[in-house]
């Protein structure tokens, strides 16, 4: 029998992996993939609530639907700063970005 | 014992996807990871449709399984370097290790939070037994929820698109001038 | 309607300090310049609470009393509160202060018009406001004993204003401290007060010392107090107010706050500073009226001021010091109406005296100028209206004559009304034989004068209407006092009578005691113990010896624990700097990592300690 806090523990687990990939990794492609994992436990943890807790509005589809177009906007933006930096610095390598 | 409840669907799905997303981020070769990810977006499709709600899993498999994933791989297409070779890590203490470690801890603290937490639980509040969903309600409720409750928010995500659409073109503008 | 503004009372209260913030800030960050703004808000500021405080008093019924607290300051069971206590005295009070200083601010502005940095002058008046009324309508001690202490501070702020003038500063130093003796005697019986409350009183409410369970709690006190007790608090509650109502041992400083400005003259010594004690011995009758003999001494020491000061009066050539002497006077007179359980009619001379004190002080020239004929006949009014001959001061004092029972009182009243008369016409015939001349009257000065005259006659309307007073020996005293003393400035036969003219002109050598004597005895103290130091401690061998161990323990600790513990410190912090450079690279990935591993850190801590907490409560385990 699978219960609401399964659920709950997979969109906890893909955010902490998101969370750790994001930290760890030096590709550039590499921290926006684990970003896009952290919005995508995010988003089954809010489903997960929207299925088992409110059987009416379903307003927790309606939020992770604007989290996943927001998501989208995101990922825009980040990959054109990523290719302002590259043709500046002519690497991937996160480290290479590193001069505030 | 619908497929909502069913550990006969959930846990194997549930392995492979922590590890896919766990080989993602250990893959030395990109795109190996960006595949990854791919299956990882598609299993959360899937538990979306499986958690009873279509149009999010649609819209999760077309944008993050589809969309993204190519322009992903077109800007490391266009940006694959092989002349510098990869540098070695930090010697001595393993930074990576160490950040398993600490994402270990915080997720038995949230479980623990969670478990120990006797929140009074509201009407409606339904833990373990899943709703039986009506396909018409479900959609009616889409129908109200983005037209009705929470058109601000809907215009103001379409307002952020057109900005961002047009910010990166006056971008593109800027830079040959 | 009206209970609206019953209500809404707080407003009359927050008016003048709105008013003061607005006028600092704004001249502080230099908002506006124009300084009409200014004159427009103090006025508003004041006529509104006139007018609010007027409407309050006509719609509350006479024995209604609105109270609100809340507690402000909760150390286990005791509690401090605050709030608002709205009855008949309390309106009353702050019609009066507001009308009063409405006339006094519309004189000002013509009065501080070439004066530098007058809007500072504004918002301490509008502050000064504030804290008058706050203090009226304060619902128990405590709240009173703060806003005693903020209307010292600001009569200090207010004497002081030309605080570049060495002498004007010095006298207004002086009155503070002379009214720190009674704001002292004040919080004492405060304290002894709560302390009997909080030792013997079984009812919580009581510790507050609320003025609505006053009766309650002066019994109390009453029953678990022995004689010198109760004795001792009410002395202390007395001193308090003798001093703030320059009575009979403290009446010096009223002289010193005649260094201020005119305007401010006017305020404090008719509606404001000087009505505190008169108020907090109408507050707390309930307390003295338990034993007769206190009464009997608050009346006692009412009419030895009375006469002492008019005495004074008599003698003095300035008009400024003879009016500050007679504020004294009449201040005991009413003292002696409270004294003798006389409360209306003490409420009523309170408010007479306001208006024709303040009339009488706004007709005074400026320094360096000669009378002009119209000032001279409205001082000529006033004069008449205080000595008991003219509108409202004829009433209000027969209504004071009536609490006069033997003999004796009625002796002594005469002989005061008869001094009354004497001085104020002595120093208007004084001042008319220097010469007058004729000025071009000022507009505005002259409004407020006429303002004041008018209040003075509605209130004698009132008097005349609801009171019933006949005329009797202090009017005919008076009376023949102006005769006399115009015989006598026809005979140009004013005597030096011997003794009695340089003791009274001096103000009976108190003034000259408490500066010379007591700052000598003061001295002579530090002397001796100076002495004490150096001729017997400096040879008592043990004391000597102990001295320099100490300084050799004190340098031993220095030179080896002192040294390294700076080194400590140096070293300590280069290790940090360094950690700090690490902490700066500027790799976001970095900043993201610490983050997420703090947060870790922190819910763990957290987890860990509510568990143990909650394992020795014997809450969590099974």
């Amino acid at each position: 029998m699978i219960t609401m806090y399964h659920y709950l523990f997979l969109g906890l687990v893909l955010f902490v992996i998101g969370m750790i990939g994001a930290v760890v990794s030096r590709h550039v492609i590499k921290m926006l993939i684990s970003i896009e994992f952290i919005l995508t436990g995010v988003n089954i943890n809010f489903i997960t609530f929207g299925t088992f807790c409110d059987g009416i509005k379903f307003d927790g589809y309606i939020m992770s639907l604007f989290y996943v177009a927001v998501g989208a906007v995101e990922l825009a933006v980040a990959l054109y700063i990523f290719y302002l930096m590259y043709h500046k610095n002519k690497s991937e390598n996160v480290e290479d970005y590193g001069d505030l | 014992m619908n497929g909502l409840t069913n550990p006969i669907v959930f846990y194997p799905a549930c392995v492979v996807m922590i590890l896919f997303a766990l080989m993602t981020i250990n893959f030395k070769n990109i795109f190996y990871s960006l595949i990854s990810a791919i299956i990882v977006f598609f299993l959360a499709g899937m538990f979306f449709y499986v958690l009873g709600s279509e149009y999010n899993a649609i819209a999760q498999v077309l944008i993050y399984g589809i969309a993204v994933p190519v322009i992903l791989g077109l800007s490391i297409m266009f940006t694959e370097n092989k002349a510098k070779p990869e540098k070695n890590t930090e010697k001595g203490f393993n930074f990576k290790y160490f950040m398993y470690l600490v994402g270990g801890v915080f997720v038995l603290a949230i479980i623990y939070i969670v478990m120990t937490s006797n929140v009074v639980v509201p009407d409606g509040f339904n833990l373990t037994g899943c709703i039986c969903q009506n396909p018409h309600s479900i959609l009616s409720a889409f129908g109200e929820g983005i037209f009705l409750k929470y058109i601000w928010a809907f215009e103001i995500v379409a307002i952020i698109l057109t900005i961002i659409v047009a910010g990166l073109t006056l971008f593109k503008k800027g830079g040959k001038s | 309607m009206t209970d609206i503004i019953l209500n809404n009372i707080y407003i009359i209260l927050l008016l003048p300090l709105w008013v003061f913030l607005i006028i600092m800030l704004g001249r502080f960050f230099s908002v506006y310049v124009n300084k009409s703004i200014i004159y427009v808000l103090t006025l508003g500021a004041s006529i509104l609470g006139a007018i609010l405080s007027g409407v309050g008093l006509y719609s509350l019924n006479s024995d209604k009393i609105l109270e609100t607290s809340f507690p402000f300051i909760k150390i286990n069971h005791f509690i401090i509160e605050c709030g608002l206590h709205v009855d008949k005295i309390s309106l009353i009070f702050a019609l009066v202060l507001f009308v009063v200083s409405f006339f006094v601010q519309l004189f000002s502005i013509s009065y501080m018009k070439d004066e530098k940095k007058n809007y500072r002058f504004f918002a301490l008046l509008n502050l000064f406001n504030f804290t008058m009324a706050g203090l009226f309508f304060s619902p128990n001690l405590f709240q009173t004993y703060f806003f005693w202490e903020l209307v010292g501070v600001i009569s200090y702020l207010l004497i002081g204003f030309e605080y570049k003038n060495p002498v004007k500063s010095l006298a207004s130093k002086k009155v503070f401290i002379i009214n720190r003796i009674g704001d002292t005697a004040f919080v004492a019986g405060i304290i002894m007060c709560s302390y009997f409350m909080f030792s013997y009183s079984n009812n919580i409410n009581f510790t507050t010392l609320s003025y609505v369970d006053m009766n309650a709690i002066s019994t109390l006190i009453y029953a678990y107090t022995s004689t010198p007790a109760f004795w001792g608090i009410c002395l202390l509650f007395i001193i308090a107010a003798l001093v703030k109502s320059a009575q009979v041992p403290f009446y010096t400083w009223l002289q010193d706050a005649m260094e201020a400005k005119l305007p401010v003259s006017a305020l404090l010594h008719s509606a404001t500073m000087v009505a505190l004690g008169v108020f907090i011995i109408l507050r707390l009758i309930p307390l003295f009226m338990l034993e007769s003999g206190i009464l009997k001494l608050i009346a006692v020491f009412g009419i030895l001021t009375a006469f002492i000061c008019s005495l004074c009066a008599a003698s003095q050539n300035h008009p400024k010091k003879v009016l500050a002497y007679s504020t004294s006077a009449q201040l005991g007179l009413m003292f002696f109406a409270l004294g003798a359980l006389n409360i209306k009619a003490a409420v009523a001379f309170f408010v007479a005296h306001a208006v024709i004190k303040s009339m009488l002080f706004l007709t005074l020239p400026r320094e360096n100028e000669k009378w002009s004929y119209v000032n001279f006949t409205a001082f000529l009014i006033g004069g008449l209206a205080l000595s008991g001959m003219l509108l409202s001061g004829v009433a209000s004092k027969e209504l004071i004559f009536t609490s006069c029972k033997s003999g004796l009182s009625i002796t002594a009243f005469s002989i005061i009304s008869f001094l009354t008369a004497f001085y104020i016409f002595r120093i208007a015939l004084k001042i008319a034989s220097e010469g007058l001349e004729k000025v071009q009257p000022r507009v505005i000065e002259l409004l407020a004068i006429i303002g004041l005259f008018i209040a003075n006659i509605l209130l004698y309307v009132y008097l005349w209407k609801y009171t019933s007073y006949k005329v009797a020996e202090p009017f005919w005293a008076a009376l023949t006092a102006w005769v006399c003393t115009y015989i006598l400035f026809i005979k140009n036969a004013f005597w030096k009578v011997p003794v009695l003219y340089p003791l009274t002109y001096n103000g009976f050598y108190l003034d000259n005691f408490y500066t010379n004597k007591i700052t000598k005895i003061y001295e002579k103290c530090c002397q001796i113990l100076g002495k004490f130091d150096s001729k017997v401690l400096t040879n008592y061998k043990p004391t000597v010896f102990v001295a320099k161990t100490g300084v050799r323990v004190t340098k031993w600790v220095e030179t080896n624990i002192m040294n390294g513990a700076v080194l400590l410190v140096q070293k300590f912090s280069n290790f940090l700097s360094k950690l700090d450079l690490r902490l700066q690279s500027g790799n976001i990935q970095k900043y993201n990592a610490y983050a997420f591993i703090i947060i870790t850190i922190i819910i763990s801590l957290l987890l860990i300690t509510y568990t143990t907490i909650l394992l020795n409560l014997g809450v969590g385990g099974e």
